[in-house]
């Protein structure tokens, strides 16, 4: 089986962030940058499909220089070929720009499955893989924790709200956004970064940014921030306080 | 293209609550804009969901029946979808932020040449549309720039299902054509997994209990709240190590970790190899005695005091709040 | 003929005199005053068939030996501290002696007689050959062949003990089974002693003379083929492999070049580790003192170096068969070398420290380790949630940098910025425990107090102290290499810590990758500024527990005592200072999931509580951890447990309101 896996490099999730000068996005002077963990476990997916099935499992991800790195990692985690999408304005880019760019290195590949992590941990908007299937004209499955091959095809497990599930059958090609923590992530060792040297990453040039659908204005930092309310009062009050917060803000009650 | 469509959500003849949210959302936007507000329904027999709305203000209910919509398939939906848009040409279209919309709403944007704004948590004039980035550490404002129309989905939460303004509608039948060839996943049933004993990873809230409780009797007071909260029972280290709860139940570093809505901590101190298994939880609350205790430090709500008053109390009030 | 004259000799003593008879043996030692060319010729064939069995056994061995990997890191330098250790260890017996006295003395016994008895030796096959050099009737000879009469009675005296005391006293640390060939190795060299010592007391030139040289001859010809099949190979090469046993304590040596990820399989053990484990001589001092051996686990250092040595015995040093193997149980050695039992060690080190044959444990089960978890076979949980976090978030926890940075801000701790005395690691713990961060804070009060000026880096990762120890050089890496430049960039020329793992790998394990600003453990600092720093005669008593990266790794002992002895009454442990028992939580163990067996934290928790101490003394915030739950859960009234640092800070005035604190003594 031929697996693409879209990945994306992400700042770091505990990086300190700081609003950049012009508003539009954050400082990235002082920013380390990661695999979006998501994507992470799309990685891990294929790569035990690919320990099941046999075949092939190639990364892509597009972005500037530094992303060279997060494909250095998949490959030592396991991946067997890398495609780096060289585009500086990443940031100017839609959703529909990056998933077009993506569907475009990846149409050459002619995958039988493409996997993408479920949404990113910096903009979270949760589509990419959706918006490729559509281009690509293949089917699709999302928050998918489990994926069996089948003779015909796939047979996938998707997660629903409320501890639902559902098992899905596709055919193949098709394209799957996974969910975190349906498997258990390997670790990078030694042994992967030493044969990751000797793999084959590949550098294409994005085409030509297209004027975005949606627009970015302006990131803030949100007004409230994580502050320890201590409740005081008698034991009934402190209890009458409590269940409001659990009423209206936690909504559990 | 003039007007708000508002994509109501339905399963087997039963609404997604999330639905009414969308609908409150989608009516406060069309009337700050001076436009009209309409909801879609679609399904294989929706004629009583619908009129349910007729009670709201709406400009019209479109219902869109099918043998092919009675089980949710994005090919299905995305395809009667489009067909509704093309005709009814609204430049706003909002979806409450369901597992389902997420599976089809970017690809029914996509055919229009345009992007979901996603877990939209605010409206503001522009109209701007305010997302939360990196996990909540941020606030980012986007707008519509493409000439298609502006697709959003809202955040659980964000606006009161009870907010929908009264008032009148009538239903408008519309008739998609689909074909069942164009429809690739074979969806199955809905199930739940197998019984577990304890699954704390997918309970929603926990109530969890640490050394300060004392003795083992004593953790009945706190299972008395976590009944009355619907909530998992879970315990630090040292109270599973002396056997007063499974093993399963213990939150930590050699237990599990867990993110749930709720985690409420009684008699926890917070020492390190407790916080790394709950620090992902969206609202934690805490209760010691101990104004220094770590806990403090990750809680959303802290009350130091004495668990042996501030339980009963709570567990008091809750049974009362939920009537 | 013998003639015994008893004389007794009066010693003039203090308390008195003492009176202990003295046999002078007016004797001379028998031999056969002529050998035939026939008995010669024997003599000549029976040499040559024993040294041929030798050889048979002995030349596959060397072999193996010479035929492993070469070690990359090894120098003979320093040559003193070679010289030392063999004069010690080997000459003078120390370890043996020191660690089990009684066992140690009868076994020095036997050494020195062996070495006593070389001229015997040597002299009596010589004469076998009709070239015999010393005569008894020689003055020289005289004495030197009552000496080593004495000798032979010492040494019959010493191996009668050592035989009762493995068959009959039959100490566990020998293992299940009894080891037969220890009984007849015993009885051979017992006959070699007695069929000497008859020699005195027969007359020249009776049959009974040539039938004890025979028999003493025909013992040597049966003992030497014998030494390389059992554990008396160590005779042979232990005194090698004490001399050029690796640098250091537990010094884990730098992988070599791309293909080398550790002990993977036979071809990957080096040159040292083959000579090590064939001198095990399976006395089981290592094992003793194994926290995992004394709790239950399935970890036995002694089986670890037996592993690989049935391994080489049965594979060869070239073979490509996984070390740790699972998958083929019919083999001797997978039942001695487990995944389960690699990963049950936590690096303590109490078995390298004892011994007596230069066996290093350490490095050889972090090799093992290291073949497991950098080929990505070594499949944990909680192991592959740590290498996660660790390259994530940069510390051991997983938590957020933010958090430090909270605890640096609540604390106003200044920011190195390179005009300031010490940089002051916070290391894991102190960055996010909150007792790590109690120890922290007390430690900085009393550098204050010093007027002492410190600094906190504004970033800090992990040492990478549990993924070098797990074996994970990957992380290791990384986190070495980015500690190296954070200190180059900050300009840092003097470290202090407060955790001994987070000082051993800096100062040692990182040389790896570069020579680090030189560290200190606080301890160190503190003990050398004790005298301005206020005593509190509190007359507490404080059991103190060394740890084993600042004991054993380090060699201080004295130091973290000297800021007891400040605070309190100092009490010893039972077992301390080169002996302490481990926490349990190094060797990345505090990190992964729940022990089998019973847990190390609450058997040295147990014993530290029945000191009947008041107060449990500790100078590693992972100790501290470890024991924080354990006392409480061993006793019912649980002593205290302060850090050093706590102890030394209590002493402290207070500060006042201002911040302008109450300067001490003055300059130093």
């Amino acid at each position: 089986m031929k697996i693409l896996v879209a990945i994306k490099q992400v700042p770091e999730r505990d990086a300190q962030v700081h609003v950049a000068s012009d508003g539009k996005w954050i400082d990235e002077s002082d920013l380390n940058y990661t695999i979006n963990e998501p994507d992470a476990y799309a990685l891990e997916e294929a790569l035990q499909l690919k320990e099941k099935n046999g075949g092939e499992v190639v990364v892509v991800c597009a972005g500037p220089e530094r992303v060279t790195s997060t494909l250095r990692e998949a490959l030592a985690k396991g991946a067997d070929r890398a495609i780096h999408i060289e585009a500086d304005d990443m940031g100017s880019r839609d959703t529909l720009g990056v998933a077009q760019i993506l569907a475009d290195a990846m149409k050459s590949e002619s995958p039988d499955l493409i996997l993408t992590g479920l949404q990113s941990d910096d903009l979270g908007l949760g589509q990419t893989g959706v918006v490729m299937a559509e281009l690509l004209g293949i089917p699709h499955a999302t928050i998918i924790m489990h994926v069996e091959a089948t003779g015909s095809g796939l047979k996938v497990k998707r997660e629903l709200e409320d501890g639902w599930f559902q098992h899905v059958e596709m055919p193949l090609p098709a394209l799957l956004t996974i969910q975190s923590g349906g498997n258990k992530l390997r670790y990078a060792t030694l042994m992967g970064i030493k044969k990751a040297k000797t793999k084959e990453t590949k550098t294409v040039q994005a085409a030509a940014a297209t004027a975005p659908a949606i627009a970015l204005d302006r990131v803030y930092l949100p007004e409230k921030q994580k502050k320890t309310e201590m409740l005081t009062g008698t034991p009934d009050q402190v209890a009458a306080k409590i269940v409001e917060k659990l009423k209206f803000e936690v909504r559990v009650i | 293209m003039s007007g708000v469509l508002v994509v109501m959500e339905q399963r087997g003849g039963n609404w997604n609550r999330m639905s009414f949210e969308a609908l409150a959302a989608g009516q406060q936007l069309a009337a700050k804009l001076g436009v009209e507000c309409s909801a879609v329904v679609m399904g294989e027999a929706v004629g009583s969901l619908a009129s349910e709305l007729g009670s709201k203000k709406l400009a019209k209910i479109i219902t869109v029946e099918h043998a092919l919509l009675k089980t949710y398939t994005s090919d299905a939906y995305v395809a009667a979808l489009e067909q509704v848009a093309k005709q009814a040409s609204p430049a706003y279209v909002i979806f409450p932020h369901t597992y389902q919309v997420r599976d089809f709403a970017p690809a029914l944007a996509t055919r229009f040449h345009s992007v979901l704004i996603s877990d939209v948590i605010a409206m503001h004039d522009g109209p701007v549309f305010v997302r939360q980035l990196l996990q909540g550490k941020l606030n980012a404002d986007y707008r519509q720039t493409g000439a298609g129309p502006c697709f959003v989905s809202i955040q659980a939460g964000t606006f009161r299902a009870d907010a929908v303004e009264a008032g009148t509608s009538a239903i408008e039948a519309f008739a998609p054509s689909l074909d069942a060839a164009q429809i690739r996943n074979k969806p199955g049933e809905l199930f739940r997994e197998s019984a577990q004993t304890v699954d704390l990873s997918a309970a929603p809230a926990i109530v969890s209990v640490g050394r300060g409780i004392g003795e083992q009797e004593n953790i009945a007071l706190v299972e008395e709240l976590a009944k009355a909260l619907g909530a998992e029972l879970a315990a630090s280290r040292p109270i599973c190590d002396n056997g007063w709860l499974p093993m399963e139940r213990q939150v930590g570093s050699s237990g599990q970790t867990v993110a749930p809505k709720l985690y409420l901590a009684v008699g926890i101190s917070g020492a390190i190899q407790h916080l790394v298994g709950m620090k992902g939880s969206k609202t934690v609350i805490a209760i010691n005695k101990d104004e220094n205790a770590p806990i403090f430090e990750v809680a959303d709500y802290g009350v130091v005091g004495d668990l042996f008053e501030v339980v009963p109390a709570l567990t008091k009030a809750v049974l009362a709040a939920k009537g | 003929m013998v003639d015994v004259t008893l004389a007794a000799v009066t010693c003039a003593h203090p308390s008195g005199t003492m009176l202990f008879p003295a046999m002078w043996v007016s004797a001379t030692l028998a031999e056969p005053a002529h050998f035939s060319w026939l008995e010669t010729g024997l003599l000549a064939a029976g040499i040559v068939i024993s040294l041929a069995l030798f050889f048979w056994r002995f030349g596959p061995i060397l072999r193996n030996i010479l035929h492993s990997k070469q070690d990359a890191d090894f120098s003979l330098h320093p040559v003193g501290r070679r010289v030392w250790d063999f004069f010690w260890e080997v000459l003078c017996q120390g370890k043996v002696i020191r660690q089990r006295p009684l066992p140690g003395l009868a076994h020095a016994f036997v050494f020195w007689g062996f070495l006593a008895f070389a001229l015997v030796s040597s002299n009596h096959i010589a004469n076998g050959l009709q070239i015999g050099f010393l005569s008894p009737e020689s003055s020289l000879g005289k004495f030197y062949f009552l000496f080593a009469a004495a000798w032979a009675l010492l040494v019959a005296v010493g191996i009668t003990g050592l035989f009762i005391r493995r068959f009959f006293v039959r100490p566990i640390w020998f293992g299940k089974k009894v080891s037969i060939e220890s009984g007849w190795i015993a009885f051979l060299i017992f006959l070699l002693m007695v069929s000497y010592l008859g020699a005195f007391f027969v007359s020249p030139g009776g049959a009974a003379v040539k039938a004890l040289w025979w028999t003493h001859t025909l013992t040597l010809l049966v003992f030497l083929p014998l030494i390389p099949h059992t554990k008396h190979l160590h005779l042979v090469i232990s005194p090698v492999t004490v001399f050029l046993k690796r640098d250091g304590f537990s010094n884990i040596p730098p992988l070599s070049g791309d293909e080398d990820f550790g002990l993977v399989a036979g071809k990957d053990v080096t040159q040292l580790i083959s000579l090590q484990v064939y001198s095990c001589v399976e006395c089981g001092r290592c094992t003793e003192h194994c926290p995992a051996a004394n709790s239950g686990k399935v970890l036995n250092p002694k089986e670890i170096a037996l592993g690989v040595r049935s391994y080489l015995n049965e594979l060869g040093s070239v073979s490509d068969v996984a070390l740790l193997a699972e998958a083929r149980p019919e083999t001797a050695f997978a039942n001695l070398l487990s995944m389960e039992a690699a990963f049950e060690c936590t690096t303590c080190g109490a078995c390298e420290y004892q011994c007596p044959v230069g066996i290093q444990h350490v490095p050889v089960i972090v090799g093992l380790r290291r073949g497991a978890t950098n080929t990505g076979v070594w499949e944990d949980t909680y192991g592959t949630k740590l290498f996660l976090a660790l390259e994530k978030n940069g510390n051991a926890l997983g938590l957020s940098a933010m958090e430090r940075d909270k605890f640096i801000q609540k604390e106003a701790f200044p920011i190195f910025d390179g005009t300031q005395e010490y940089c002051l690691w916070l290391g894991c713990m102190g960055g996010y425990d909150p007792k790590g961060r109690e120890i922290i804070a007390d430690f900085a009060r009393v550098m204050k107090y010093l007027g002492t000026t410190f600094g906190v880096l504004k970033k800090e990762k992990c040492t990478g102290d549990p993924a070098r120890r797990l074996g994970n050089d990957l992380v290791f890496q990384t986190l070495a290499e980015a500690g190296l430049k954070a200190f180059e960039t900050a300009k840092v020329q003097k470290i202090v810590a407060i955790c001994p793992h987070c000082v051993r790998t800096i100062a040692n394990d990182w040389r790896e990758y570069g020579i680090a600003p030189e560290i200190e453990h606080h301890s160190e600092f503190m003990a050398r500024h004790k005298d301005r720093l206020p005593k509190q005669a509190s007359g507490e008593s404080i059991v103190y527990h060394d740890p084993c990266y600042l004991g054993r790794y380090r060699d201080v002992y004295e130091a973290p005592r000297e800021m007891v002895r400040q605070a309190g009454t100092l009490v010893e442990a039972p077992r301390s200072h080169e002996r302490s028992f481990c926490c349990g939580a190094g060797g990345g163990l505090a990190f992964l999931g729940e022990e089998q067996g019973e847990r190390v934290s609450h058997i040295r928790a147990a014993e530290l509580a029945g000191t009947g101490a008041q107060v449990v003394g500790t100078a590693c915030p992972f100790c501290n951890t470890m024991f924080r739950d354990a006392l409480a859960e061993v006793s019912t009234a649980p002593p205290q447990l302060l850090d050093i640092a706590q102890l030394t800070a209590r002493a402290l005035p207070k500060m006042q309101e201002t911040g302008i604190m109450d300067q001490g003594t003055g300059e130093q």
